[in-house]
């Protein structure tokens, strides 16, 4: 091979890169690596301060990053060991900040050496913010809704024109025909036509014109209406496929799928009333007071959790004590199931009865916005009251008609013997225990 | 009007109806007879926007509180005698589950850990839930249920912090019923008593009556 002078340069270049990359991976090395100092001090940290501390957000306690730009190493020492001494000595600095945070006192940490807390300071000092991610514009990934109003448009849009073409092409392919006809009108030769066809010309030419046009008539219409009836029955007031968009992106896939929240924890009344109940924001509160997700942000609180805080008119920022204002506003979420006012249905009743949040709402843990998964439709409601077993033996809720079935198992004139299955198992389903009266719902 | 026009038209009235009509996004669809829909009287969950016809509820909320200076029928025990303070918190390390707690009210208190706590507080007490794992959210102090300091912990200041909170933690009064509150408590005593196995100790109530789950049953609507 011969060495060919520009590939000679490309390997210098090559060479001076990858040195230059090397050195600056070291560089980059030297600066994420902490000392064995600063290593202690991270554990000691963990161990010790992070349930009111962190390093770049304000939590309980204020945000310890460039802590030690602020005060003094040995100011720092006096305070951790033991801040109580600290302000009784009359410390300016040390009454400032306790008052700042409401007189909310931090814990003395005698147990913990000089130089073991010299070490945390030390971490401080070597602690760099973590690198940040890409920036995400939105919580979720944009939802594409394919029956959005503009693709409906478009699809109308399309109709029209395409009929028009149809039209068009109609006209042409008649005026054609007509041309070609005429010229083959001098052979007087017709292909046959088709058996409809004839059969077609047989019928309009047996029977009086007017009632053939009714006839064709009220087949279309017929037609017509056997579409809107079906329609009207599977369409009209069901609202199967409703999926609002709520004021919050909030997503049932991250929070029950991914994280693996119980439906019950935000659903809270759902075993007790009628309603299983939207949260109020406290409940959100309850992990949002922690999670912000200020890495995925740049520093900024996600923009959806921040509309959690408006609800709740809390600023993590402030100090203890004037974090709440005065001024929250209910987050008003878009009701998706709605029943008309003449049936009623009782959450309690179901969950108690063993029936899962999935049965009805379908798979909620993986929509990313919910929507209607059932009909709600009164069929739909006696399906489940026929087919569904009800598990008398292993529920509470359903011990007394247990005890009864089971002790009038070998009475012949008993109504309950008649759910023993041959194999001596209890087959009862809603509707053998009233659940197809129709005052249970209708009053 | 020829053939096709009759033809056209019908088609459009099918494509117009399965597309306007239908409920799909944030359209509802076709409803009839929308009063039997949207209640003229107050609904839970329907909040409107008719601040002057809806006075008694003006800020739209879904949940209510109770009215000032009353008791409902049964919930004496609601009241709560500490204040969230912490000498509140001191002096709730006096107070002892019910003595009266049943087996089943003692075995709810599992699942009710399971759905309220174990999302940060992890399945055994080992702060490991999945929402402690997966997101920045402060940790106690303690690594585990299983810590002497947990261990310790007199079941009245557990229950104080379920009713209230502490440090991170939220108040979990909005969802447990105080006899709930003190099946938790009870459950994160015997979590805490938890050998190295994993076995932990059975329930001591050898009372077998039904929990009710649902006292709305009995009065229904």
């Amino acid at each position: 091979m011969v060495n060919h002078p520009t590939k000679k340069i490309f390997q210098f270049k090559t060479v001076v890169l990858s040195i230059v990359l090397l050195l600056n991976l070291s560089l980059f090395a030297q600066d994420a690596a902490l000392s064995a100092d600063a290593l202690a001090g991270e554990a000691l940290f963990k161990a010790n301060c992070t349930s009111c501390h962190a390093m770049n957000s304000k939590q309980l306690g204020p945000a310890l990053q460039g802590v030690h730009t602020r005060r003094s190493d040995e100011w720092l020492v006096k305070w951790i060991r033991n801040n109580e001494a600290l302000r009784a000595s009359g410390d300016k600095d040390a009454i400032a900040i306790f008052n700042e945070y409401g007189g909310a006192a931090m814990n003395n940490f005698e147990n913990l050496t000089e130089a073991q807390v010299g070490t945390i300071i030390t971490y401080f000092k070597e602690w760099t913010p973590p690198a940040p991610k890409a920036v995400v514009t939105d919580g979720a990934p944009q939802e594409v809704n394919f029956y959005s109003q503009t693709t409906l448009y478009i699809l109308l849009f399309l109709i029209v024109v395409l009929t028009i073409l149809l039209l068009v092409l109609r006209k042409t392919k008649n005026s054609l025909k007509q041309s070609v006809s005429e010229i083959e009108d001098e052979k007087e030769e017709e292909s046959a036509p088709s058996a409809f066809k004839t059969k077609f010309e047989y019928y309009k030419k047996r029977t009086n014109p007017t009632i053939f046009k009714m006839a064709v008539g009220s087949i279309v219409l017929g037609g017509l209406a056997a579409y809107g009836f079906y329609f009207g029955v599977t369409e009209i007031g069901v609202q199967q496929g409703y999926a609002p968009e709520q004021p919050i992106k909030y997503s049932h896939k991250l929070h029950a799928g991914e994280l693996g929240i119980d439906c019950k924890y935000c659903h809270s009344t759902v075993d007790k009333s009628k309603q299983a109940s939207v949260p109020s924001v406290n409940t959100c509160m309850n992990c949002h007071k922690g999670v912000q997700l200020r890495d995925k942000y740049n520093g900024e609180i996600s923009p959806e959790i921040k509309k959690i805080y408006a609800a709740m008119d809390y600023d993590p920022d402030k100090a203890a004590g004037e974090q709440y204002g005065n001024n929250p506003k209910p987050i008003r979420w878009i009701r998706i199931h709605n029943l008309p006012d003449h049936a009623f249905f009782n959450h309690s009743m179901h969950t108690s009865a063993g029936v899962s949040c999935q049965t009805c709402h379908g798979p909620i843990q993986e929509m990313e916005v919910v929507q209607q998964y059932s009909t709600l439709q009164m069929g739909w409601c006696i399906n489940c009251h026929r087919e569904r077993n009800i598990d008398v033996e292993n529920n509470p809720y359903y011990e007394k008609l247990h005890a009864k079935i089971k002790a009038e198992k070998d009475d012949k004139n008993s109504s309950y013997a008649k759910y023993f299955t041959k194999d001596g198992k209890i087959d009862i389903k809603p509707a053998n225990n009233g659940a197809l009266e129709c005052s249970k719902c209708h009053y | 009007m020829n053939k096709l026009t009759y033809i056209i038209l019908s088609f459009s009235i099918v494509a117009l109806s399965s597309c306007w009509l239908k409920s799909s996004g944030d359209n509802t669809g076709i409803e009839y007879a929308p009063d039997m829909y949207y209640s003229k009287g107050y609904e839970p969950m329907t909040q409107f926007s008719d601040t002057a016809k809806y006075r008694y509820n003006p800020y739209y909320m879904t949940m209510r509180e109770p009215v000032k200076g009353t008791v409902a029928n049964g919930q004496l025990d609601y009241q709560y005698p500490f204040d969230n303070t912490a000498e509140g918190y001191a002096a709730s390390a006096s107070l002892v589950a019910p003595s009266d707690l049943t087996k089943n009210e003692q075995l709810n208190g599992e699942r009710l850990y399971l759905i309220y706590c174990s999302v940060c507080h992890g399945e055994k007490g080992g702060n490991d839930g999945k929402v402690s794992t997966k997101q920045t959210v402060l940790k106690p102090a303690w690594a585990n249920y299983q810590d002497p300091y947990i261990k310790n912990l007199p079941i009245g200041n557990i229950y104080h912090v379920l009713t209230y909170g502490k440090n991170n933690m939220g108040s979990y009064a909005y969802a447990l019923t105080p006899r709930e509150r003190w099946a938790v408590a009870d459950y994160v005593k015997r979590l805490s008593a938890m050998d190295e196995n994993g076995n932990i100790p059975a329930v001591a109530s050898t009372t077998t009556m039904p929990i009710i789950l649902n006292d709305s049953l009995t009065q229904s609507k």
